[in-house]
């Protein structure tokens, strides 16, 4: 059932800035499956983002990637009929170039952070919309009470009406109210929410294999969150589209998730089921996220939040053997401080990067 | 009835809702019309415009080449009263006799109060094709040639071929102002264009746009202008000249504005939106020229409007040097340029009449282009 869709393999991005090298990905490997939801979890500066954007070939100066490769299964439309199956080495692409640029937002969709500036100022939602529409040439949006019928791909260019019409029909889908009358609103008109839906709406209105969700709700209050995730994966139903969510928010991804990979440092040290990963944590720094969650009514009286003792590490001074072992409550001298911990296979489906569960 | 009273205010949006729903545009508009100066200074920009480049046929009583026998007029006076003491609700001009004192060889003109020429609107005169397309013979004012060809009003005087001055005005504010706006024009389109790239690229891009800008800087700006002026060749058509000419003002001007575009582009290019697009297939250009650029056009258009009348002091400046337009071709500089003697200034001093309409066309560009500064950012919080 489960069939690949973006194979990240021995990922290393790598900073040349003024103070040394910094590797904010270093030796990543992780694949993300047709239709499910990969969650990746790590404090900031852990490399997540860089993930994300290295898959988009869109890694920022002075970054590059040095090692690696990141495998792209795609799936050629012909004729709306035969699938024809390409693969496409991604980090090998020209960054600039045509290829690229049809899979970013036709193929590959992404939603950021912040949604307050992530909608270009002089635009509407509704120029917004078919401006990625019009990029990718496709007439997307099944129509109203057709959803059924085979999706709509039509190389064409769209007329002014048809492209309004589905705009409109986009807005509706990310449950925007009125959506007659925002798409004709300003990004200065809409809420935090709306623009996050707006961002949403236009990663989805080319109907993308895959969504690359970096910390969509991280800048919205709690109940706006709740909404947002409950339309990514109403959308992500009806269109079996997969989802790489990014986030430092447990709470968030244990709702998302049907996998999770947890990062330190750039590095993958544990991945699992949703289920697995929260109860049965292998890793000393998972275990040690999840205890700071706060949850309530389990808490007793003076106690205090647990939180993970000592800070992250100078990236320009990483520590030796395991990147982990100066914060570790496990540490064991002389082996985690020599020993680079690999990449082990615990449980079915569930790797962790660990001395404790290695033989050495 | 509390649930109506409550649902009416709902119904009937209140001014403030409406300005809530308008675009970036129509909050510009709003903000300018309500600051006067700029308002005056666009209204006598737009009169000027109007007047002096496309309809400057109409408005002048005459064509620009027609000389007369009255040399060195002296401005003809209007009058209401004639030698009699009677009133006449149309003002009228008395024909006018030239001496010539012998001596000084200096002209001098009487009334003769026995001619009485009554001054007419819509006068028919020089025919001449309005706009280019359409031929007729109205004028907006003078005296009936048909009937008194002898007959002549020169309201700001004539020049030593005997051309009514304030024609010749006219005629030289149609080159001068455009001038101002093409090379304008021509200004922003470099600037903006090689600005948005040094801003965008950086690197080696930047670095060739930055230089050669500050390498036009470091010229002395009036030498540079001679020098290039000084290159266009004589026998070329006084069209080509106007168009080279608007092309060396905007060569060295650009630079400036290349430099402040760059510096927007800068900090815009940080904003997230632009790894959306990015991020949604847009290419370089289109992240550049599509998302980009209109985030610095409000700042772009006020420094071009404050940098017209720059253009068109150059142009006054290099034509009264005698190296920018020359006759036949009339402009303000050239005009000047005919004033500009010491003899000029002592027998026909009616020729500066030139210099308020330059330096009325200069304060109007500053008032508007104040107005726009304030009304672009109609989010500010003045």
């Amino acid at each position: 059932m489960n069939e690949p869709l973006i194979e990240v393999k021995d990922l290393r991005v790598e900073f040349d800035v003024r103070d040394g090298i910094v590797k904010a990905v270093d030796g990543l490997n992780l694949t993300i499956q047709r239709g499910k939801t990969l969650g990746v979890i790590g404090e900031s500066g852990c490399g997540k983002s860089m993930t994300a954007r290295a898959i988009l070939n869109m890694i920022p100066k002075p970054g590059k990637i040095t090692q690696g490769k990141i495998i792209y299964h795609r799936r050629m439309q012909n004729n709306g009929q035969s699938q024809l199956d390409d693969i496409v080495e991604l980090t090998e692409l020209d960054p600039d170039g045509k290829v690229i640029r049809e899979i970013r937002g036709g193929e590959i969709g992404m939603i950021f952070q912040e949604p307050m500036s992530s909608l270009t100022p002089v635009y509407t939602a509704g120029i917004h919309i078919n401006e990625a529409v019009s990029l990718h040439h496709l007439t997307p949006v099944r129509k109203v009470g057709d959803q059924i019928a085979e999706q709509v791909l039509a190389h064409r260019a769209v007329t002014k009406g048809e492209a309004r019409e589905i705009a409109i029909e986009m807005l509706r889908r990310v449950g925007i109210p009125k959506p007659t009358q925002r798409v004709d609103s300003y990004p200065h008109q809409l809420s935090g929410g709306q623009r996050q839906r707006v961002m949403i709406a236009i990663a989805l209105s080319c109907e993308p294999a895959m969504l690359i969700a970096d910390e969509p709700t991280t800048a919205l209050d709690v109940s706006i969150e709740a909404q947002i995730l409950d339309i990514m994966r109403e959308l992500q139903e009806s269109v079996n589209m997969a989802i790489l969510f990014i986030t430092h928010n447990l709470g968030v991804i244990a709702s998302m998730a049907d996998e999770i990979v947890v990062m330190y440092m750039g590095k993958a040290v544990e991945q699992a089921k949703l289920v697995e990963l929260f109860k049965n944590p292998k890793h000393p720094y998972t275990q040690a996220l999840l205890r700071s969650i706060p949850q309530l009514g389990k808490k007793e009286k003076g106690q205090r939040l647990a939180s993970i003792s000592g800070m992250t590490p100078d990236p320009f001074n990483l520590p030796t053997g395991c990147v982990f072992h100066p914060r570790c409550p496990m540490f064991m001298p002389g082996k985690c401080d020599k020993i680079v911990p690999s990449w082990t296979k615990v449980d079915e489906e569930h790797w962790v990067s660990c001395l404790l569960y290695e033989e050495v | 009835m509390a649930v109506v009273e409550q649902a009416q205010p709902m119904t009937t949006p209140s001014a403030k809702q409406k300005q809530v729903g308008q675009s970036y545009w129509s909050l510009v508009w709003w903000k300018f019309k309500r600051n006067r100066t700029a308002l005056i200074g666009g209204i006598i920009l737009a009169t000027f415009y109007l007047s002096f480049v496309f309809i400057p046929e109409f408005i002048s009583p005459y064509a620009l080449e027609n000389t007369s026998e009255y040399a060195e007029a002296s401005p003809t006076r209007l009058h209401f009263v004639d030698a009699e003491g009677n009133f006449h609700a149309r003002p009228f001009v008395y024909g006018m006799e030239q001496k010539v004192d012998f001596v000084t060889r200096s002209r001098t003109y009487a009334e003769d109060t026995t001619r009485m020429y009554p001054i007419y609107f819509f006068v028919r005169g020089d025919p001449y094709k309005l706009l280019g397309l359409i031929p007729t013979d109205l004028h907006l004012y003078g005296v009936d040639q048909k009937s008194n060809p002898e007959a002549i009003v020169l309201l700001m005087g004539s020049d030593a071929l005997g051309r009514d001055w304030f024609t010749r005005i006219m005629y030289g504010g149609r080159l001068s102002l455009t001038i101002g706006l093409i090379g304008q024009i021509m200004t922003i389109v470099f600037g903006t264009v090689l600005g948005v790239m040094s801003g965008f690229y950086g690197g080696a891009v930047d670095q060739v746009i930055q230089r050669s800008t500050e390498f036009l800087n470091a010229f002395p700006q009036i030498p540079l202008f001679m020098a290039l002026a000084a290159a266009i060749p004589t026998f070329w058509s006084p069209l080509a000249v106007f168009f080279i000419l608007s092309i060396i003002l905007s060569f060295v001007g650009w630079g400036g504005l290349a430099r402040q575009v760059r510096g927007l582009i800068l900090s815009l290019r940080e904003r997230e939106y632009v790894l959306a697009a990015k991020s949604a297939g847009a290419s370089d250009g289109r992240i550049m020229f599509r998302h980009l650029l209109p985030g610095t056009m409000s700042h772009v258009i006020v420094i071009a409007t404050l940098a017209i009348p720059g253009m068109i002091l150059a142009e006054t400046a290099l034509s009264w040097l005698g190296l920018g337009l020359r006759p036949p071709l009339t402009s303000w500089g050239v005009l000047l340029f005919d004033a500009a003697t010491v003899r000029a200034i002592h027998n026909t001093p009616w020729e500066l009449w030139t210099v308020p309409f330059i330096i009325v066309t200069v304060l109007a560009y500053n008032m508007l282009g104040d107005g726009l500064r304030d009304a672009l950012d109609p989010y500010g919080s003045r």
